[in-house]
């Protein structure tokens, strides 16, 4: 017996979320793409919004097209090595979360909730104080040379912080896992073990088991952990920033933040992160349908 | 930063031990194998952290050699130690104040919304709720230059500074107890809030006895992962900061590894660490505690005689 | 409980970019008169807004040595009153480049004015143009700030710097003659000098054993590859564009030749690929702490860089290089009241305090930077023991600002060339 007197209830309680997300999502979208599309004064060239989309100016976005497929395209390294580099991060990832993961929903017995707890704990450790522990260890008279020259005996001589890219990556790798290890092992936990074991009556061990039943149902999960975690990264600069400090190692965020803070070129900024944002929107969506599809599963 | 929530959840509930596990015809040689690489991640994961609190009390000025033992960067250094930095001091006090207050608005909102998606079926929830999980796989710095951009732009009755910093940091952890509670919500049915209307509540009667109760642990959950995230902020909170009044502890981490560290920056660490371990592990007891009293008032005979 | 297929529909997006246009205009008139803080050049051209216009003209003054120029005092920016009393309970906001102020100078300010419970808030920026960015948008009100010539003409038409009044500032008599008459401040309406400096090279002799300096052109140890992965160049637009364009023979440091700025470019992309640099201006602690082996660096870096040595590692080692015959980028910072700042008069009392000598050479022995005080004399810098010998070539000899090449402003086309050089420059090879 549905009371009629609920129905306004809800959409009241549902309100302020609605305007705040209008207000402090959307809003402050529109005013990105009005800089972006908007003017720079001549003299001290502080960009000027300009509000009515018809009237809504192409230069600086045509700057930062130029810089990216242009003849002097030189954005386009940065993208393709922040690509490369993600790319190679999450595979990393993936690589080093499964194994973990499987074993926690898998073969952790009693252990599990204490492996839980601290799978869980760099979740609540200072992202920036990870990186302050490496950048520590990678000193050149850190732990890191230390060990791998095993106390000076063997020569080699590696300098960590020097703008070598494979600090980089490690430095994502190492800050982003924790968010692919909860969705991958929330994903495994869910295959039934009355399946696994269905399957294994059925004849299948070991490998098989694992390539014909395992896999297959955790993808739903991999994809879910790696766009969890790749979309976030293709936005990382302060990474690059700390571990590295060289041109050589700049990501997308690095552009974007240099723009920021160069006067007169927030509206070059807006550009490059729309067209960032554009071309994130797919798999954003994506994610978001396979969120509301696992809902629905559930 | 983000995660899916029923996961979340479901996690907490695992490590009560709720599922039996049978190991029933594995191979020991892959579960030790497997173990293996759990250890040695957990170890690659957590030992440089354990190092960094480690030198957070060195005697000295090094942060990779150890010189002894003392308490110094906490307080008797005299212009560096946590006690005697002003500025040490502001960024911890910032970043716990931006952490309450933030947590206290994104939760109420975030559940109440969540409530509201349940049982609201439209285009208009729909939508906000796409855009509320885009928030969580956006990049923030994408997020961050929006804001950064509207404050400076528009007639804002607050400019950058603290109040520009929970807005942004609202926004951002929004998605967190509207996905956490709303898997909740799913679970629980309608079946408890029918039972309630048909003995006489009314719907917001229904909703404040009958619901939220049973979404609290929920709730318990989202409020420790948002504060916890919040503590631990960083590209929000730099973009929107105004003068060093304004600074967290994550920029002054940012700021100083770049110049001149001492282990005073490690004491910082540490202490937020500190904060965040008891903010946890106070919601994991209040979540505890709470399931074991639930055991007790879950019947609907209870209920009714509530109402 | 299941989610509609498609949140957002084809029909409800072409609904809401509907709404866009009269949506424009309810943000339009949202929209702040100017943006947060200084008023823009189309503003004042349309006759002023709301808030104070701009005298902007149509081409900046740009300052040389070869063309001084004494600023206008903007109407409704005249300089404060004489004989007032500094505000009390006042924090007095100071934004400077980071670890360029000795903490203990700061304190101790702050005692000699406890009477007025004064507070002093210090916040740091990364470079110039991080600064400008920040103080234009007004979004902090500073009092006092630490700057160099790039931006003189733009500060003064934005109205963004305060002139100073002079009664307040007695101290100035504690420093060369010279910077009561600058060539970029004549009369020193708006500037108080705070250090001078070179720009050069140093580097760690335990490391590096080569006499950087002793090579043809020693810039060229950026183009070298000798020393991959080791080194840095300054996280400073200008200077390294200065740089590159020294070590290719040139002289004009603020040049607008296209076919110059070209080679520049080239020759910074090289740079990248044949030596890798990092881009910091952290060098004075990572050369101590071994981080880096080399670094351009400023005269003031490596002197500071004494205090940074880790232990068991001896001062000594550190070395710097700048053309001995002063025929590199010299420059000085110097002091700015802040028109956004809240406590004028206690800003007037900051600088005066700085300026004077003993407060001068103490905050000097910390940040390393030196102080262009009457009473301190080049030689006496070495004999006195301020300078150890194995960093004598950090002292800035005054006759060098005669041959010497400031980072000029730059007009606004040719500071958009640079931009676009930087730009490039960082976003790697």
């Amino acid at each position: 017996m549905k009371d009629r007197s609920t129905r306004p209830l809800w959409p009241i309680l549902g309100l302020p979320a609605i305007v705040w997300i209008v207000l402090f999502f959307f809003v402050p979208f529109y005013v990105v793409l009005c800089v972006a599309f908007g003017v720079v004064d001549p003299i001290f060239r502080s960009p000027i919004p300009v509000w009515n989309p018809l009237e809504w100016q192409f230069s600086q976005m045509g700057v930062v097209w130029d810089r990216l497929v242009g003849p002097d395209n030189f954005y386009l390294p940065a993208v393709i090595r922040t690509l490369v580099y993600v790319a190679i991060a999450v595979t990393s990832c993936l690589l080093i979360a499964f194994p973990v993961a499987y074993f926690t929903a898998r073969y952790a017995g009693k252990y599990r909730g204490l492996v839980l707890a601290l799978l869980i704990a760099p979740f609540w450790i200072s992202y920036m104080m990870r990186m302050l522990s490496w950048i520590n260890l990678l000193q050149p008279e850190g732990l890191v040379n230390t060990v791998i020259t095993m106390g000076g005996l063997i020569p080699i001589d590696i300098n960590w912080l020097s703008g070598n890219p494979f600090t980089v990556v490690m430095g994502l790798i190492y800050g982003y896992i924790p968010y692919m290890l909860l969705p991958l092992f929330a994903a495994l936990d869910r295959i039934s073990p009355s399946l696994i074991e269905a399957a294994r009556d059925l004849g299948a061990t070991g490998m098989d088991l694992f390539r014909r039943v395992i896999l297959p149902m955790s993808v739903p999960g991999i994809v879910a952990g790696s766009l969890l975690i790749a979309l976030p990264m293709m936005g990382d600069y302060f990474t690059s920033d700390m571990l590295s400090k060289s041109p050589n190692t700049a990501m997308i965020g690095n552009l974007v933040n240099l723009s920021i803070v160069t006067p007169g070129q927030a509206g070059q900024a807006g550009a490059l992160l729309i067209l960032v944002l554009l071309v994130l929107l797919a798999p954003m969506v994506l994610y978001t349908r396979s969120n509301a599809k696992a809902e629905v599963r559930s | 930063m983000t995660v899916s929530a029923a996961p979340a959840e479901a996690i907490l509930e695992e490590s009560r031990g709720s599922r039996p596990r049978r190991l029933r015809g594995s191979s020991d040689a892959r579960a030790y194998g497997l173990g293996t690489i759990t250890v040695v991640y957990l170890l690659w994961a957590l030992v440089p952290v354990a190092i960094t609190v480690l030198f957070s009390f060195n005697e000295g000025r090094s942060r990779s050699t150890w010189q002894g033992f003392s308490l110094r960067w906490y307080t008797w250094d005299p212009t560096g130690s946590v006690l005697n930095d002003e500025s040490i001091r502001t960024a911890l006090m910032h970043t716990v104040t931006l952490a309450i207050i933030a947590t206290s608005i994104t939760v109420p909102l975030g559940v109440l919304f969540a409530l509201a998606l349940d049982r609201w079926r439209g285009r208009i929830p729909a939508g906000a709720n796409f855009l509320a999980l885009i928030t969580f796989v956006i990049p923030e710095i994408a997020l961050a230059i929006g804001l950064l951009f509207m404050v400076t732009y528009l007639a804002t009755p607050f400019g950058l500074g603290a109040w520009a910093q929970v807005i942004g940091l609202v926004t951002f952890q929004l998605a967190y107890p509207i996905v956490i509670c709303r898997a909740r919500l799913l679970t629980i049915g309608s079946h408890y809030e029918e039972a309630a209307r048909d003995l006489g509540a009314s719907a917001i009667g229904a909703v404040r006895r009958v619901i939220l109760p049973m979404l609290f642990p929920a709730i318990l959950v989202s409020a420790t992962l948002v504060f916890a995230d919040v503590l631990d902020d960083f590209v929000i909170v730099r973009y929107l900061s105004s003068d060093a009044s304004t600074e967290t502890t994550s920029m002054r981490i940012y700021q100083t590894a770049r110049a001149a560290p001492t282990p005073a920056l490690n004491a910082m660490a540490t202490i937020i660490l500190v904060v965040s371990t008891l903010v946890i592990v106070l919601g994991w007891l209040l979540y505890r505690r709470w399931l074991k009293r639930q055991g007790q008032a879950t019947d609907l005979g209870s209920f009714a005689g509530n109402l | 409980m299941v989610q509609p297929r498609r949140p957002l529909s084809r029909r409800r997006l072409l609904q809401t970019s509907a709404l866009a246009v009269p949506g424009s205009w309810a943000l339009a008139a949202c929209a702040r008169a100017q943006p947060l803080g200084g008023p823009t050049g189309a503003a004042s051209a349309s006759g002023g807004t709301a808030g104070g216009a701009t005298s902007a003209p149509a081409e900046l003054q740009i300052a040389s040595p070869t063309n001084p120029v004494k600023w206008p005092i903007n109407p409704g920016n005249e300089p404060i009153a004489s004989g007032l009393e500094p505000e009390s309970n006042a924090t007095l906001r100071v934004y400077n480049y980071p670890d360029y102020l000795d903490k203990g100078v700061i304190k101790d300010f702050q005692k000699e004015y406890a009477d007025y419970n004064v507070k002093v808030e210090y916040s740091s920026f990364n470079d110039y143009p991080e600064a400008l960015t920040k103080i234009r948008s007004g979004s902090v009100p500073y009092d006092v700030t630490f700057m160099s010539y790039n931006y003189m003409a733009r500060l003064v038409y934005g109205n963004l710097i305060r002139p100073l009044n002079h009664d307040y500032i007695p101290n100035i008599s504690d420093v060369w003659e010279e910077f009561q008459n600058p060539w970029y401040d004549q009369g020193w309406q708006y500037t108080a000098p705070y250090v001078i400096y070179t720009t050069g090279i140093g580097w760690r002799a335990d490391i590096i054993p080569e006499d950087i300096g002793a090579r043809p052109d020693p810039y060229d140890v950026f183009w070298d590859s000798k020393y991959a992965g080791e080194i840095a160049v300054l996280d400073d637009d200008r200077e390294v564009i200065g740089m590159t364009i020294l070590r290719d023979g040139g002289t004009d440091v603020n040049t607008s030749d296209p076919a110059v700025l070209r080679a520049t470019r080239d020759a910074m992309l090289e740079m990248l690929s044949i030596s890798r640099p990092r881009v910091t201006i952290t060098g004075y602690t990572d050369i101590p702490e071994g981080v880096l082996s080399l670094s351009q660096c400023w005269s003031g870096d490596m002197l500071t860089g004494q205090f940074y040595m880790p232990d068991g590692v001896d001062p000594s080692v550190l070395r710097y290089w700048s053309p001995p015959d002063g025929r590199g980028v010299i420059g000085n910072d110097f002091m700015l009241a802040l028109k956004g700042g809240e406590n004028p008069v206690m800003a007037h009392h900051f600088i005066n305090y700085m300026l004077n000598d003993a407060v001068s050479r103490k905050n000097s022995s910390w940040i390393g930077y030196q102080p262009p005080l009457r009473s301190l004399t080049p030689d006496m810098m070495v004999a006195d023991g301020l300078v150890p010998a194995n960093l004598a070539s950090a002292v800035v000899k005054p006759e060098w600002f005669q041959v010497g090449y400031p980072l000029l402003e730059l007009s606004p086309e040719v500071e958009t060339e640079y931009q676009a050089i930087w730009q490039q420059f960082k976003a790697g090879a």
